[in-house]
């Protein structure tokens, strides 16, 4: 399905300086249709990805997750085909997600280690980085996102903002070139919401951000409004959040 | 709720490798069994405290590890003295007391996943073998540790949730909503690992991605 309506979404990357580094990978929807237990979710995608800063934004059980999903394959289409940069997710999907990191809405099911450190190293050991090269990453990580000093901490006890911030630079470590969020601030207060923004502000790695929070992709450089299992608008943040308003709220 | 007992630091217990102080404390644990004089006990006792004392843990944390473990003892050393002699339950005492002081100084000191690793290497020759997957097993350690915690704030959430709703404790209320919510936690956990390239690649570092081709 292809978007009916909206202005042709803008190639040129967006303005943030550190996120012209590396090209983002081209990802690209053939005909994807995907269902859970008889229902379909999302039915005939034909997208092409390949913005430095994309938005994502519909009700609540549109198919926002599942396309986030899609996108580093942890969701196979039943039908069509997801591929990154030519790379099919259904038969190189581990490349794929070497590629494209994901961060979860909920950073508790995503921190799967106990302390901090160990967590961010578990995605370098599963990339066969060299046991020596780790600290080192994990380190640079940690301090690119000003929080070097929860290196040996509990990561059970940090609070919600702290916990995002890890799950995010555990994805970072890996430096993937494009990080899907599936809505990475639903659960932040404020302050934390904003520390998070500018993170994937000024992130290198290309972001595909699905969220419920319009001011959030105020700056990108497309946003797509899913509806009813398709694309209902794909065009510039402006007119994707009017529209989504006028037909969805 | 803290399930993990290691304490940050930098103290030389700290630095020692997790196989050193884990041999050391088989070693010692074997010992301790062949020993029976009060004495020797006593100063292998002795010993194991000043080791937990040199890992700086906070007195709180240490307290509250320590505070079961003495309840327990003293159960037990009543309970032998009662029904052996004093000089049994004594040297009972002391060996116990030794062998717990001395696997709390091990695991304050060693990272849970220096832990894990540490039993990957030991029971890599099983996989050898095809008997079992280190790799398997330690992420399931791993995860059981990490999760415990969370499990038990899922607890407390649906209780403090029913009594606000002026349900009273109910087994069968709390536990059903808990194991729903704790099996769509697993899902999600699921895809977080598979998100992050698990399983590690088989080879040991031949084949690495190296600075160049991980980015």
């Amino acid at each position: 399905m292809t978007a009916p309506a909206g202005p042709a979404p803008g190639a040129a990357p967006g303005e943030r300086p550190s996120a012209a580094e590396a090209p983002a990978p081209v990802i690209e929807l053939h005909g994807v249709s995907v269902g859970y237990d008889g229902r379909t979710v999302l039915s005939g995608l034909d997208l092409r990805l390949a913005e430095r800063r994309i938005g994502v934004i519909g009700q609540n059980g549109s198919g926002k997750s599942t396309l986030a999903r899609l996108l580093n394959g942890l969701v196979v289409p039943d039908e069509g085909r997801v591929l990154v940069d030519g790379r099919d997710t259904r038969t190189d999907g581990r490349r794929v997600r070497s590629e494209v990191g994901f961060v979860f809405q909920n950073p508790d099911n995503q921190i799967v280690f106990p302390i901090v450190a160990e967590d961010m190293a578990f995605g370098l050991k599963n990339l066969g980085l060299p046991k020596k090269e780790i600290p080192g990453r994990v380190a640079e990580a940690l301090e690119s996102f000003g929080i070097g000093h929860l290196a040996e901490r509990h990561s059970h006890l940090l609070s919600g903002g702290e916990k995002q911030l890890v799950a995010l630079a555990s994805v970072m470590v890996m430096r993937p070139r494009t990080v899907v969020f599936d809505e990475p601030t639903t659960l932040l207060d404020l302050r934390n919401r904003n520390r998070i923004r500018d993170a994937v502000d000024a992130m290198a790695p290309a972001a595909v951000v699905v969220t419920h929070d319009l001011e959030l992709v105020s700056g990108y450089d497309r946003v797509l409004v899913v509806h009813e299992g398709g694309i209902a608008f794909d065009g510039a943040p402006g007119e994707a959040v009017a529209w989504y308003r006028e037909h969805c709220s | 709720m803290n399930t993990s007992l290691y304490v940050p630091g930098d103290t030389p217990l700290h630095r020692l490798p997790a196989g050193a102080k884990f041999g050391v404390l088989f070693a010692a644990g074997i010992g301790l069994f062949l020993l029976a004089h009060p004495a020797v006990l006593g100063a292998a006792a002795a010993v194991a405290a000043a080791l937990v004392l040199s890992a700086r843990a906070p007195l709180g944390a240490l307290r509250a590890r320590l505070l079961p473990v003495g309840v327990m003892l003293a159960v037990l050393f009543a309970a032998t003295a009662l029904l052996q002699d004093a000089g049994t339950a004594v040297a009972m005492l002391l060996r116990l007391a030794a062998l717990i002081l001395l696997a709390l100084a091990v695991t304050l000191t060693t990272r849970p996943a220096d832990l894990l690793e540490f039993f990957e290497r030991l029971t890599a020759p099983l996989a050898r073998v095809g008997v079992a997957n280190p790799e398997r097993i330690s992420l399931g350690v791993s995860l059981v540790l990490r999760f415990v915690p969370e499990v038990f704030r899922r607890f407390q959430e649906i209780r403090e949730a029913q009594a606000a709703r002026g349900l009273k404790a109910n087994p069968v209320a709390l536990l059903v909503p808990l194991i729903v919510r704790t099996l769509k936690a697993a899902d999600d956990v699921a895809d977080a690992i598979d998100a992050r390239c698990y399983p590690p690649p088989r080879r040991p570092s031949g084949g690495a991605r190296t600075e160049e081709n991980a980015t």
